[in-house]
């Protein structure tokens, strides 16, 4: 609906510049009355539907100070879409129609993956235990400085 | 995986510093999952780091490129900009001084760790 009525949108601006005829408020970026109609019988989310409204999560910082707005009291009776509720789907991609997986998205797969894989372990990390041979102690802060990490005394 | 190796031994320490911190433990899965996720986003940064380089018509890659990143979070981005007006205004001193020719010592540790971990890594990927 959104891409037909902006290409509507577009004609009806170029049938403007042609010829300055009926254009039924279409020119406005704001919802013509007929639109706004529909949008108010078929889409718009009222106290009788008995749904919350969906918002989305704001973004927090635990180590820095926050300088976005702070949640509004209201937030409470809405739906906070969650990102994380379905985290043991996310261990594969999930099918596409027109946008295709962007790399970051594979990186977060993959994570996903290999934490679904950690998940069986106890004790032992089989990362730390594939990784630790090649630790060379001059790439990390240890070896580079000591003035700046206190707890090198590993 | 030497690069890798380095990214969680100093995950490790980081998470270390938070768990004191917090008076938590961190699994060792925990923080592997944390230096894999670090390890990923440097390709992330390494890879916008380029591209918003070259959107400037520039080669080198300079603090403002860093500062580009964290646009999304007014938060972030005032952090990012305090520290590099910090480590600009030390690169200063430090030059009228003439005493080291190392610039950016004083950079918060991560940060410049995840700069090397991109120089690096932006290295191995040519």
């Amino acid at each position: 609906r959104g891409s037909s009525g902006s290409l509507q949108h577009k004609s009806a601006l170029f049938s403007c510049v042609t010829g300055p005829k009926q254009v039924h408020g279409r020119e406005n970026w704001s919802l013509s009355p007929e639109e706004f109609e529909v949008w108010d019988r078929l889409y718009r989310i009222k106290e009788s539907d008995g749904v919350k409204e969906p918002v989305l999560p704001r973004t927090k910082f635990e180590t820095l100070e926050n300088l976005d707005e702070t949640s509004k009291p209201e937030e409470e009776a809405a739906h906070q879409l969650s990102l994380s509720e379905w985290s043991l789907w996310q261990n594969r991609p999930f099918p596409t129609s027109m946008v295709e997986h962007s790399d970051r998205c594979y990186h977060f797969i993959s994570v996903m993956e290999m934490i679904e894989v950690m998940r069986q372990e106890q004790g032992d990390c089989s990362y730390e235990l594939e990784l630790q041979p090649h630790l060379r102690i001059e790439d990390v802060c240890g070896g580079r400085s000591k003035s700046r990490l206190p707890t090198t005394s590993s | 995986q030497r690069l890798r190796a380095a990214v969680h031994y100093t995950a490790g320490c980081l998470c270390r510093e938070v768990a004191e911190d917090k008076g938590v433990q961190f699994s060792k899965q925990s923080i592997a999952a944390i230096a894999e996720i670090t390890f990923r986003q440097c390709e992330n940064f390494a890879r916008d780091l380029e591209m918003f380089a070259r959107h400037a018509k520039r080669s080198t890659i300079n603090s403002e490129d860093v500062k580009l990143l964290a646009r999304r979070s007014n938060s972030l981005l005032k952090y990012i900009t305090q520290k590099s007006e910090e480590i600009a205004s030390s690169n200063m001193e430090q030059k009228e001084k003439k005493k080291k020719k190392s610039s950016a010592s004083k950079g918060r540790r991560t940060s410049e760790e995840q700069e090397a971990a991109v120089s690096e890594s932006e290295d191995s990927n040519m």
